[in-house]
């Protein structure tokens, strides 16, 4: 449980910096060269393992990229939550055993991740790309692993049936719904026990446990953003 | 360099494959072109704030039902006008000119407190309505609210008051001893743009589409999950007639990307996805269109499956051809026509930049792989072009089945010089005049292209500047 003003971690790009700090290293590279616009050409050499790890990578980095004030495409960000939908689906029929955690065991326990990583067999078997490192566990305030997405979007019907009303129902997260994505991904409702991936604007119709996001939000939320609405709303 | 290819006469006189046309550069409207003539005639204060707007990125272009008009819209709000010039009596041949025949703000930039987030003035789309008296109309929207603008022109103004001196102070009414009528005198031609509906408050979701009725009354706006019907009139209510908004927004998968109502049948409409669907629906139906009369949806190909896939196959555009019968989507790598019978599979389909499939992983690392380009048809529906990166834009011509690709660049562009077919080498070895994939500018791209509803007259819009390119008469 994340306590009152503590700042989440951004651990989410790490995983995502490993996979994708080589393919930076190039760009900065080429950017330094004066070639920006230019496609990478090593990109086209890649094996299909090797391209998947890529992607997902940058899956992750785009969904978590927001910028405070600006609302973000809802088609983008349904275009990329499809993607990493699709990788994931491919990886766990490839058989990536240990990411099929029972969303029982898995979801309530605060170190369940430490077994799951996210590379695939054909990739931990010698291949190039560097693993994504396996989670460690650092209580509530992490960002899932891919695999776990998908985990916890099926156990939303399961959770619903948790009793965390009884924690949060006196907290008021209306003003804080928003109708966007991107800013429920950093706000990190993303997390073990919120998974709404699409906050609704309609408060009201939505069940219980969409709630407790929006109040993780609220406990969340960057003092640099209240700093940000409060220089508009001065300017104003 | 002309390519000579025998031409067909067709039975309402010639008309010439869009390869054999020479298209030449008309005219290039840039920052400096628009708001330097503005400085000129405008006082000091006012042209040094216009002077300090950054240079825009054109976010829309659209011909009005003539072609005499030509508006543009930016990121910055702003509506900008161009006018045809007449065909002058020296050189009778060649077309006007067109230059700039009003500019105003359309849009500023909210805040909206609820969420805490900006919503960006950047005009999505403009579309005219069809002329009815002096003035002009024309709808312009961003993310949230749709305005329709009268544009008009003043060429007269009121001299003689009896209270009011010329220079508008108003005269001490002790001082009047007779009386005069007023009377019109000549002026410096004015035109002016004022607002005469907002329609605002209707979208949760950023609005993608607008599109007026041929009833000439009613038009529809689209956003990612909901369309709305609204009668010009009325600004204060509108009809919801699609929603795809899924109750529990986890199952989010498919979002409306584009919609357009049919030229001629004011009860029918479509509607575009993320996953390269397109659904028509008939209003007569029912009051929600939830259930699509059709849709129109190819198969896709097993062999170009990738993880890309249904980002490509995204459609970015959908026009409905003058005459009703087709309709032609634009996805990520491919232009398709459909004929409203048939919705198993396009009629046709042409690869615009077919050397980008190797690509893809690339481009989605750099986001172009999301960039959404538009497609037009010219006057008869014999031609659709769209654009592509490097500043290339295509023409595909459907009854000689061929395709040319040019560039819009400053370079090319002296008056009536004449635009150079360009090629793509894919290839190992390249030809002289080819320029490789790799050699690409992906940070140049021709989002916005429009066609003269009337004649071989086209605008291309790159990231600041918008070509216009006349065909070539001798």
């Amino acid at each position: 449980m994340l306590g009152r003003g503590v700042k989440r971690k951004w651990s989410c790009l790490e995983e995502a910096e490993v996979v994708s700090e080589a393919a930076e290293d190039k760009q900065q590279h080429e950017d330094e060269d004066g070639q920006d616009g230019l496609l990478d050409p090593s990109r086209s050499d890649m094996s299909r393992l090797q391209q998947r790890q890529l992607v997902l990578g940058l899956c992750l980095e785009k969904l978590q990229r927001y910028q405070a004030g600006v609302e973000l495409s809802l088609r983008r960000s349904v275009l990329l939550i499809n993607t990493l939908r699709q990788i994931q689906e491919e990886m766990r029929s490839d058989g990536v055993g240990s990411c099929d955690v029972h969303p029982d065991s898995c979801l309530l326990r605060d170190d369940f991740r430490e077994d799951v990583t996210v590379t695939c067999p054909g990739c931990s078997e010698g291949e190039s790309p560097p693993e994504l490192p396996s989670q460690e566990a650092n209580g509530s305030d992490q960002q899932k692993p891919p695999a776990a997405v998908s985990d916890a979007v099926n156990a939303m019907g399961y959770l619903g049936d948790l009793a965390l009303d009884d924690i949060f129902e006196d907290i008021d997260t209306s003003m804080y719904e928003t109708s966007d994505l991107p800013s429920a991904w950093a706000s990190g409702s993303l997390w073990p026990l919120s998974v709404s991936l699409w906050p609704d604007e309609d408060v009201k119709l939505r069940p219980q446990s969409h709630s407790t996001a929006g109040s993780l939000q609220s406990c969340l939320m960057d003092l640099n953003e209240l700093d940000h609405i409060m220089e508009i709303l001065v300017k104003s | 360099m002309k390519i000579i290819i025998a031409t067909k006469k067709k039975k309402d006189g010639v008309l010439k494959c869009v390869c054999n046309i020479w298209w030449t550069f008309l005219c290039v409207k840039g920052y400096t072109d628009v708001y330097s003539k503005l400085c000129l005639s405008t006082s000091i204060n006012e042209s040094l704030s216009l002077c300090q707007y950054m240079a825009d990125i054109i976010s829309t272009v659209e011909f009005n039902h003539t072609g005499e008009l030509l508006a543009t819209g930016d990121k910055g709000g702003r509506v900008v006008i161009f006018q045809q010039e007449p065909e002058s009596k020296n050189q009778p041949q060649c077309r006007g000119e067109y230059n700039v025949y009003s500019t105003f703000q359309s849009h500023e930039p909210e805040f909206d407190y609820l969420k805490s987030l900006e919503i960006e003035e950047k005009i999505n789309k403009i579309r005219w309505l069809p002329q009815k008296n002096a003035a002009q109309f024309l709808l312009s929207t961003n993310d949230k609210t749709i305005k329709l603008w009268k544009i008009s022109e003043r060429d007269k103004r009121p001299e003689g008051y009896n209270l009011k001196e010329e220079d508008g102070r108003y005269r001490d009414p002790n001082t009047v001893t007779t009386l005069r009528v007023p009377i019109f005198r000549p002026m410096d031609l004015m035109v002016e743009a004022s607002p005469r509906r907002v329609f605002a408050n209707a979208h949760t979701y950023h609005i993608n589409s607008i599109a007026v009725n041929s009833d000439y009354e009613t038009y529809l706006s689209a956003d990612d999950l909901r369309i709305n019907l609204w009668h010009l009139e009325i600004t204060d209510r509108s009809f919801n007639i699609v929603d795809i908004k899924p109750a529990n927004m986890e199952e989010l998968t498919e979002v409306i990307t584009a919609a357009e109502f049919h030229p001629n049948q004011c009860n029918t409409f479509v509607y575009s996805s993320s996953k390269g669907t397109i659904r028509m629906c008939d209003m007569r139906a029912s009051a929600l269109c939830d259930k699509h009369a059709k849709m129109f949806e190819e198969p896709e190909d097993p062999n170009n499956r990738s993880f890309f896939s249904e980002i490509i196959s995204s459609i970015s555009d959908v026009k409905f051809s003058h005459s009703g019968r087709y309709m032609m989507t634009r996805d990520y790598l491919s232009v398709k026509i459909w004929d409203l019978n048939m919705e198993t599979r396009p009629v046709e389909t042409y690869q615009v930049h077919e050397y980008l499939r190797s690509k893809l992983c690339s481009l989605y690392e750099n986001d172009c792989i999301f960039d959404k380009f538009e497609c037009c048809w010219n006057g008869n529906d014999s031609v659709v072009m769209t654009g592509s990166y490097n500043n290339f834009f295509r023409m595909f011509d459907r009854g000689y089945r061929q395709d040319v690709t040019l560039e819009a660049s400053r370079e090319n562009s002296k008056p009536r010089s004449v635009l150079k077919p360009r090629k793509v080498s894919t290839g190992g070895k390249r030809k002289k005049d080819e320029i490789s994939v790799d050699s690409l500018d992906f940070n140049k791209k021709i989002l916005h292209t429009a066609w003269h509803p009337l004649d071989n007259i086209i605008a291309v819009a790159t990231t600041n500047n918008l070509y216009i390119f006349q065909e070539k008469l001798n």
